[in-house]
């Protein structure tokens, strides 16, 4: 027994002792010879193994060259773990956030300002397109560049716009063409509604709710906006706000707010094969040129029209539309003359507080700003650019055959971005049960906009007079927008 | 004075001690005084914190979402927990019948309380889909048109609550012991007496059991003035906040909003009335609750 003891001990020991000698190693692929660059990417599944691969380009080349490595981690919550290794002192040296991070954590000196740097690598105002590169500043700083951006269009299913054609030339509506107008829009979504045999909607035409991702910057289209950047003041019951929120509450009305909102609850999720665009529940939806990737993944006989994928080699963008069964074009506007109107969120790249590394990691970014990796990684997230030269072959061969509608709607100077608002995720939030109450029949849009005005008003207020209580310099002043304006 | 045996007993004692009380000094009782102290500060982790006095509270008391996430958070508990409460007896009394198969039905009772919480959440998203949805589904069958659950401002509250009885398990097996350590001989004796059934629950089961009953109370009430991850997946607090609850906004707050300050004034007030109830729930039990022995 004794014996059968001591060997179950030694068993064990061996196996301890192999584990320690050949076990796995923390730092085993660390260079030795390099300066180690800790990024880390709020992307998980394919578009964190895209940009993987952009790491992987830079370690074989410029990071070997310049003695960098880049150590890549993909995590979720991104926002709160960068906030809290920053207080902590242990920041990564970059981290992949949201836009709406650039104000919130510059106004609370979260981030390293990038002036010098960018400066340094020859990045400037004429290298990015307007509206990111205003969005990467805060208060006259630039605080972050952009991974991949986007910008929002008007997607439609082409094939089912022909089998209703009947029903669209009746209601005096051209089924080859596309709504120019918010009106036009809302013919061409009465046109291809059905309902089923209880009288409840069983396909939607056009559904402002869904998915509803960027309702908050519905008054862009009307000509409006919820926050005045000169004068440091939201604008959320504006005429063109009210009109915007009553346009949203129209389709509650006009199709019933129970059959609206039986019909969404009945919608698939939107990473899924029953994705309601992809199963035709929803014939024109709001979404951003990512679309296409999500469609050939889903539903990839909507990609493949005419012909097999492998025929497009070679043929112009206008040959390829032909074999895709959707299309992009602008989102109408409700203001006459007001054209190309678009949000363009995007992801950034910033450097933490406190990281190590700052010129290695700015190597790193400058890398991903380069056009060819820039648009290298645009065409894998299936991302517009954001820099203002794009080559013909990115335009061409990029997944997504539209690809030219996102460029100059993110080219346009009607394309906005999220405000450069520090408590934007606060002001979204209250905004978006605002809406919440609008279309769901709870409130009308003027009394429920003025509520949210002096809520929103009342926040930003108090989070100003706090900053400047703390002496901090993360308040801009009336007059001077988010600061990109002041450097030119 | 203490005899040096009894100061190196002790030593020995506290070094023992020692790796739960600096677990508990610095993963508890810092953090815990320090919470107090930042809820009387403007605070967002990365600046310093800025001592406001008690601005945080006095913001909170006129907060409209505040009030709201309260009156949510009360309406929940005045829903879930006597549902709960009734329910989980209500199956253990019946789990407790000598009957064939007790084990499986015992098992089947406890079994969703096993699926993790992500699990449930999507399968209850589908049970209350307004459309496909298998309730509805079935009221339709009797005619009735079922309301969207979810979606519905007036309907996403009384969902969640009868959703949170799918988790009664654990509560059944805590009741089912407490049954089973009820002494026979008071039922043979209550029996012999010509005690009826209801009258032996009310008389004999229910007071050897009030203990129990007073233990599930108390955690319930805990329970359900912290809810969070059902509703925070399900419906993140929509429609129109209907299922925005105390512990989202405080977390909203302090992990979305980056106002560590006034989060934790709101961790503090939910403490005194989490207290408070409990403080009321002990006072009573002095009237309701019998110890054996005592």
């Amino acid at each position: 027994m004794r014996v059968m003891r001591y060997l179950v001990i030694a068993v064990l020991l061996l196996l301890a002792t192999g584990l320690l000698v050949f076990g796995p190693r923390a730092n085993a692929d660390r260079p030795k010879d390099r300066v180690v660059v800790s990024y880390w990417e709020k992307w998980t599944g394919n578009e964190a193994e895209q940009m993987k691969e952009i790491v992987n380009d830079f370690n074989a080349t410029v990071g070997k060259e310049k003695g960098i490595y880049v150590e890549y981690l993909s995590m979720s919550n991104i926002n709160q773990k960068t906030l809290v290794a920053t207080a902590a002192g242990v920041p990564p040296d970059i981290a992949g956030l949201w836009d709406a991070q650039v104000a919130q954590f510059a106004a609370i000196d979260a981030l390293e300002p990038l002036d010098d740097l960018a400066r340094e690598h020859g990045i400037g105002e004429g290298y990015y397109k307007r509206v990111y590169w205003e969005a990467c500043h805060y208060n006259g700083k630039l605080w972050a560049l952009i991974s991949t951006p986007a910008a929002v269009a008007l997607h439609y299913n082409k094939r089912i716009f022909q089998e209703n054609a009947a029903a669209l030339r009746k209601a005096g509506l051209d089924p080859d063409g596309v709504p120019k107008t918010v009106e036009e829009l809302d013919r061409y979504a009465e046109a291809l509604d059905k309902l089923d045999a209880r009288g409840r909607v069983d396909v939607a035409g056009y559904l402002p709710m869904e998915p509803g991702w960027f309702l908050v910057h519905t008054p862009y289209w009307f000509g409006g906006q919820l926050f005045d950047a000169e004068a440091q003041k939201f604008t959320a019951d504006s005429p063109e706000s009210v009109r915007a929120f009553t346009w949203v509450q129209s389709y509650s009305k006009r199709l019933g707010k129970d059959s609206m909102t039986e019909f969404r609850s009945g919608l698939g999720g939107f990473n899924s094969a029953q994705n309601a665009f992809l199963v035709g529940q929803v014939v024109m939806e709001q979404q951003g040129p990512w679309m296409a990737n999500y469609i050939e993944d889903l539903a990839p006989k909507m990609n493949r029209r005419a012909f097999p994928k492998e025929q497009e080699k070679g043929m112009s963008v206008e040959e390829r539309r032909r074999n895709y069964e959707w299309a992009a074009a602008p989102f109408p506007s409700a203001v006459p003359g007001l054209e190309k109107v678009t949000y363009t969120g995007f992801d950034v790249l910033v450097i933490p507080r406190g990281a190590r590394h700052r010129k290695e990691a700015f190597e790193f970014i400058a890398y991903v700003n380069r056009q060819d990796v820039m648009e290298k990684l645009c065409a894998l997230h299936c991302k517009n650019s954001p820099l203002t030269e794009v080559s013909e072959k990115f335009l061409r061969e990029h997944p997504n055959p539209y690809i030219g509608v996102f460029e100059e709607l993110a080219a346009s100077p009607n394309a906005k971005p999220v405000p450069p608002v520090p408590i934007w995720p606060e002001v979204n939030e209250e905004m978006n049960n605002t809406i919440q109450q609008i279309y769901l029949l709870e409130k009308e849009p003027e009394p429920a906009l003025r509520e949210a005005q002096a809520r929103l008003t009342e926040k930003w207020e108090r989070f100003q007079a706090l900053q400047r209580a703390r002496g901090s310099t993360g308040v801009v002043a009336p007059g001077e927008g988010n600061g990109s304006e002041v450097r030119r | 004075m203490m005899r040096r045996a009894e100061w190196v007993s002790l030593g020995k004692g506290l070094g023992f001690l020692s790796p739960w009380i600096f677990g508990f000094l610095l993963f508890t009782a810092i953090p815990v005084g320090l919470s107090f102290y930042y809820s009387l500060c403007d605070y967002s982790l990365l600046q310093a914190p800025l001592y406001i006095g008690l601005q945080n509270y006095r913001d909170l008391m006129a907060d409209p979402v505040f009030w709201k996430v309260l009156v949510n958070t009360f309406k929940y508990a005045v829903m879930a927990l006597p549902a709960g409460m009734v329910v989980s007896l209500g199956l253990a009394l019946l789990l407790n019948a000598p009957i064939k198969g007790q084990a499986i039905y015992r098992t089947i009772i406890f079994l969703p309380s096993l699926v993790p919480t992500v699990a449930s959440a999507m399968l209850w998203l589908w049970l209350f889909n307004a459309k496909l949805g298998l309730i509805n589904t079935i009221l339709r069958w009797f005619g009735i048109e079922g309301p969207g659950w979810l979606t519905m401002p007036q309907w996403a509250m009384p969902a969640l609550a009868m959703m949170s009885l799918w988790g009664v398990g654990h509560t059944v097996v805590i009741y089912l012991a407490g049954l089973q350590d009820v002494p026979k001989d008071l039922y043979e004796a209550a029996e012999l007496d010509g005690v009826g059934p209801l009258s032996r629950l009310r008389n004999v089961t229910l007071p050897m059991i009030s203990p129990v009953i007073f233990f599930n109370l108390v955690m319930a009430i805990i329970g359900t003035l912290q809810v969070f991850a059902i509703p925070f997946i399900m419906t993140q607090g929509g429609p129109a906040r209907a299922t925005y609850f105390f512990t989202m906004y405080l977390y909203d707050n302090a992990f979305q909003y980056l106002k560590m300050g006034y989060a934790s004034a709101m961790a503090w007030i939910q403490l005194v009335i989490i207290l408070c109830l409990t403080g009321i729930a002990f006072w009573s039990s002095k009237r309701w609750v019998h110890y054996q022995g005592a």
